[in-house]
């Protein structure tokens, strides 16, 4: 291995880890406000790639249209599930069993639903720019990847703006923070969580668009992405979007340089073995030792 | 028996009436095989009773502790897979189960030491990563034949209701279990850590120990339930045995028939057995969609699953009568 190489391998990490953090931050907003572990992340995360797919084969749109599109349709779907679903998913103060195994049934009607409509097989998204790579001499960058970092990193830019120049992101960190003292401050909080709900929803929808323009998917296809956002937020510390980079950083880096030492069979393993050394190491994530830090200093 | 705060002292004929239905129950089903019922039936009926004995074992953990886990496929399949291997090795079968408990509490502790020690969802969130890793390790794993199976061989001829007695034991053996669980200290400490882990902690329960302890009851009922099957399979691959969808069967069984009671994960177990036999054979992907909406429909309308719905309609039944009996 040169130089190159490894500097090929780390610039597909952060693309990488671009993605992941997409993925992973709406389970943490929706986590931190509900404290619900959605499960059904994985499901909307496979409708996304769904949606795109979709409008891209029968209304012809860009792919990136579609993954634009996915944002506004996801959150429309989630506030609506939000309301369906009503008093199965309260804000609370910890994750409930009621909780975990609703999103849990949730799932499987989705994902079984995707194989009623699509099937078994696997799709994939095939655009001109899928196979284009951009050469700088030795170093080689894939077009795709790079576009679909691009789109996730404009994503989670317009979320910080949210959660900090709007009231309702205001009123999203408040809720995080303390549930009652929202109250008495005077945040709406049912119709904050409605709308973190669907914000939660959206991101999943729109980040599964942008992985399906990475990867072939099937009714399936959220599955391993839900173990990795689980892994990013519980290396992030839970509840901090900050986190999310950092965790998403880390698994990225992880999974990209084990190809060095590990078989590529034993990759899918790679995510839980990283889960259980940040349990065991960090519990509090990797922004819980910083905040630690920042608490010394 | 723990303290329950039931206002009218029973009369004796509902309580002989709730301690011997299971054991006419357990009788029919002994004397069931003597009657001529048919290799198919008998077939149903053995793989229902494994399927009970995986879901009472969850309740324990997820229903009396209220931990809930998405992984049991790995001790069901590691138990598996000790079994079969064991066997082949020539071993006697039923010790070979005693393996598969071993093997199966091994790895409950080594999922349940770093993910119990936090509050919060991290187990059950740890338990769908285990499950996903176990799958994939054997299904690399080369001694067992990895993705393509691995086949038991054994050189005694094959008897169908020796296998049913086996199950029909295991059954009885996790409901006993479950029982006893149930009534002793630390039952009631584990329903002390689903009520309010806090206040159990100050009273004296250790909430680490004692959900290892139900972890580890669980895993190794699960992975004699494993060892159980394979021994009649005689074929097994990472593909059955460590499937998510199992964890996912393993978990909807206590759900659907009422978690955190006795016989509500036996009656799950039960009408799951018979049903996905008939299901999944003729609707192989809605059978599952099916499972979900009911599961979100449970958690919506009746948390207490079947055993709920009977209770509802007992109590139903009951106030008709004794309204005919009041004047007004």
């Amino acid at each position: 291995m040169t130089f190159t190489d490894y500097l090929n391998l780390l610039i597909s990490a952060v693309l990488l880890a671009g993605t992941y953090a997409a993925v992973a931050v709406g389970m943490t907003v929706i986590y931190g406000v509900m404290k619900i572990v959605n499960l059904a992340h994985a499901g909307f995360l496979m409708l996304g790639a769904y949606f795109v797919y979709e409008v891209h084969e029968r209304a012809g749109l860009h792919p990136l249209l579609g993954v634009a599109l996915a944002f506004p349709a996801f959150y429309l779907l989630g506030m609506a599930v939000h309301w369906a679903l009503g008093r199965g998913i309260p804000v609370s103060d910890e994750p409930t069993l009621a909780s975990l195994l609703l999103m849990f049934g949730l799932w499987l009607v989705l994902q079984n639903l995707g194989y009623l409509v699509w099937g078994t097989s696997d799709r994939a998204i095939l655009t001109p720019m899928t196979f284009a790579t951009l050469r700088y001499g030795e170093i080689t960058i894939p077009k795709i990847g790079l576009v679909v970092f691009v789109s996730a990193v404009v994503s989670l830019v317009a979320l910080e703006f949210v959660l900090h120049k709007t009231w309702f992101g205001r009123s999203v960190r408040a809720l995080i923070q303390n549930r009652y003292a929202c109250r008495i401050v005077g945040v709406h909080v049912q119709r904050t969580a409605r709308m973190t709900f669907g914000l939660g929803i959206a991101f999943a929808g729109t980040a599964g668009g942008l992985l399906a323009l990475l990867f072939p998917f099937s009714p399936d296809f959220g599955r391993p992405f839900l173990l990795r956002s689980f892994v990013i937020i519980v290396l992030g510390g839970l509840e901090s979007f900050s986190g999310v980079f950092l965790g998403a950083l880390i698994l990225a880096l992880v999974e990209t340089f084990s190809i060095l030492a590990i078989p590529s069979s034993y990759q899918p393993a790679i995510s839980f073995s990283l889960l259980v050394v940040a349990l065991i190491v960090l519990p509090g994530g990797v922004a819980g030792i910083l905040a630690r830090k920042r608490r010394l200093a | 028996m723990s303290p329950k705060t039931e206002t009218a002292p029973e009369s004796l004929a509902p309580r002989v009436l709730r301690a011997g239905m299971p054991l006419l129950l357990l009788a029919v089903l002994l004397l069931l095989p003597l009657g001529d019922i048919g290799a198919n039936r008998t077939k149903v009926l053995f793989l229902t009773f494994v399927w009970i004995c995986a879901s009472v074992a969850w309740n324990i953990l997820g229903g009396f502790a209220g931990q809930a886990s998405f992984g049991f496929a790995v001790f069901y399949g590691l138990g598996a897979y000790t079994s079969a291997v064991a066997i082949n090795g020539g071993i006697n079968p039923y010790l070979t189960y005693a393996l598969a408990a071993a093997v199966a509490t091994l790895a409950s502790l080594f999922i349940g030491l770093p993910t119990f020690r936090l509050r919060g969802p991290y187990f059950a969130i740890a338990t769908i990563g285990v499950s996903e890793a176990v799958r994939v390790i054997m299904t690399n794993l080369g001694f067992t034949g990895g993705a393509s199976g691995y086949r038991i061989t054994e050189h005694v001829p094959f008897r169908q209701t020796e296998h049913y007695y086996t199950g029909l034991a295991l059954a009885a053996l996790a409901v006993a279990a479950s029982i006893l669980i149930r009534r002793s200290r630390f039952g009631l400490g584990l329903r002390a850590i689903r009520d309010d882990q806090e206040a159990a902690a100050d009273s004296g329960v250790n909430p680490y120990a004692s959900k290892l302890a139900a972890h580890a009851v669980a895993a190794a009922l699960t992975g004699v339930a494993g060892g159980v099957y394979a021994r009649y399979a005689a074929f097994i691959s990472p593909d059955g045995v460590f499937a998510f969808q199992r964890s996912v069967s393993i978990l909807l069984m206590p759900i659907i028939g009422g978690v955190n009671t006795i016989w509500g994960p036996v009656l799950g177990g039960g009408v799951y057995g018979v049903v996905e036999e008939e299901l999944s054979a003729r609707f192989p992907e809605f059978h599952l969609l099916l499972y979900g909406v009911l599961v979100i429909l449970i958690i919506l309308f009746e948390p207490g699953g079947l055993m709920g719905l009977l209770g509802r309609l007992r109590r139903l039944i009951l106030r008709r009568r004794v309204g005919a009996w009041q004047p007004s």
